[in-house]
């Protein structure tokens, strides 16, 4: 065996995927010549280094969150090319989903409206939407944790390009982006998580007769947090308890600027 | 899909994430990136959940993710002007004591991300595949579609060049 063809045999006899025959060739050759002997070496000493030193990342907790919510869906498993399967399983899911929705709603609706805290139309759809989002399939029409790719889909869809600061390092995971209509407006629906709740945030640009405000409603576990950035009118909505969330909204407001 | 399907997709495909996520990082040089490409992967894995037969699920993953990979940066080139680096921290190490040994293993590591995030992306496939998911020279053949003998000249080529960014020389050689 000559140089040359010891060469290109190196790597493969460094990963032990020579045949017996060809590995009995190559060290006979290695054996008796110190240039390709010192070849050997270093590939097998750069091939060790690389696997002692190099990073093995995990997924991190908010990829394998997005995918269990995925597999969650009843139409993760669709394949692509052929149509939803008619029959009953499907529908009855969909029925059984709507009536949940419609329960919600309506409990929901009737416990806003009695709390006299100012629920208004906009409280309680922003309610239903925040509930309809978590049904499989309704939260996220950009799903990404870049700010880059969420901000710029909303372009064209709605008449504000919405803030979508970074909250990875406070322990708010962007999650994705929504297009929703709520209390007969279209909105921009930011979409973040913190442990396995869902935050949603929600703008559109303001009425400038408004007078600017802020406050705070709590329905049945889920808390309505309102106030204005700028032009826009800004809310934040979501089952985490109302501290987390008020410190969610600061997180928020403080990236925002 | 029935239930059972599910189940079995989950317990044959989910426990590869890790291994997705990393070669993913690796071939896009951007955490979120990664994540997106990750996710879509593993719907695709899961639409075609029914072309899967017996055999390495990991490898099978593994070439779905490279596809989505090459794809997501072909619209990423197209968006984008231009692709950010690998996040390798680089460590300044101070002379003396302070450079102790996690400080090294800290700049090694870094050096060793430097180094491959500068390949060119056919020979970093091949080297992840190899040095860290350690596939076999015929699985590694069969995610990125090339013949046995092309995986062997790129590892070995992009052997070549790691060796020369890391400097590893004959001193180092035990």
């Amino acid at each position: 065996m000559g140089c040359v063809e010891c060469r290109d045999l190196l790597s493969a006899l460094v990963d032990d995927e020579l045949p017996q025959d060809e590995r009995a060739e190559v060290r006979a050759h290695l054996a008796n010549c110190a240039d390709c002997a010192r070849e050997h070496d270093i590939l097998a000493a750069t091939s060790r280094r690389i696997r002692e030193g190099v990073v093995r990342h995990q997924a991190p907790d908010v990829l394998k969150a997005r995918i269990r919510s995925m597999l969650s869906q009843p139409d993760a498993f669709a394949p692509v090319a052929e149509a939803p399967p008619a029959g009953r399983p499907r529908w009855t899911m969909l029925a059984a989903a709507g009536l949940v929705i419609a329960v919600a709603s309506s409990a929901l609706t009737y416990g806003a409206l009695r709390r006299g805290t100012s629920p208004d139309g906009t409280t309680v759809a922003l309610l239903d939407s925040h509930i309809r989002s978590l049904m499989p399939g309704h939260m996220i029409d950009v799903p990404s944790s870049n700010q880059h790719t969420v901000k710029p889909w909303f372009n064209g869809r709605v008449d504000l390009s919405p803030a979508v600061p970074n909250l990875d390092s406070a322990g708010y995971p962007l999650l994705g982006g929504r297009l929703d209509y709520v209390a007969g407006r279209a909105v921009a629906v930011v979409v973040y998580g913190r442990r396995q709740h869902v935050i949603n945030v929600y703008s559109w640009p303001g009425e400038p007769a408004d007078t600017p405000r802020s406050g705070m409603l709590d329905e049945k576990g889920y808390h309505l947090l309102e106030w204005r950035n700028g032009d826009v009118e800004m809310w934040a909505v979501s089952d985490l308890n109302r501290g987390e969330l008020q410190q969610f909204v600061r997180a928020f407001q403080a990236a925002a600027r | 899909m029935p239930q059972r399907d599910v189940e079995r997709f989950e317990r044959v495909v989910l426990p590869h994430l890790d291994d997705a996520y990393t070669l993913a990082r690796y071939l896009l040089r951007d955490e979120h990136d990664a994540q997106d490409a990750v996710q879509d992967a593993v719907l695709r894995a899961l639409r075609y959940f029914d072309s899967y037969r017996e055999g390495d699920a990991r490898a099978w993953l593994l070439a779905i993710v490279r596809n989505c990979c090459l794809s997501w940066h072909r619209r990423q080139r197209l968006a984008r002007a231009s692709v950010p680096l690998a996040d390798a921290d680089s460590v300044d190490i101070g002379p003396g004591r302070e450079a102790d040994a996690r400080a090294i293993a800290r700049s090694e590591r870094a050096a060793i991300e430097r180094a491959i995030a500068a390949l060119p992306s056919e020979f970093r496939e091949v080297i992840v595949l190899r040095e860290v998911q350690e596939l076999s020279y015929r699985e590694i053949s069969d995610v990125v579609g090339a013949p046995i003998g092309t995986v062997m000249s790129r590892l070995s080529r992009a052997r070549k060049r790691l060796a020369d960014a890391l400097g590893v020389g004959v001193e180092e050689v035990g």
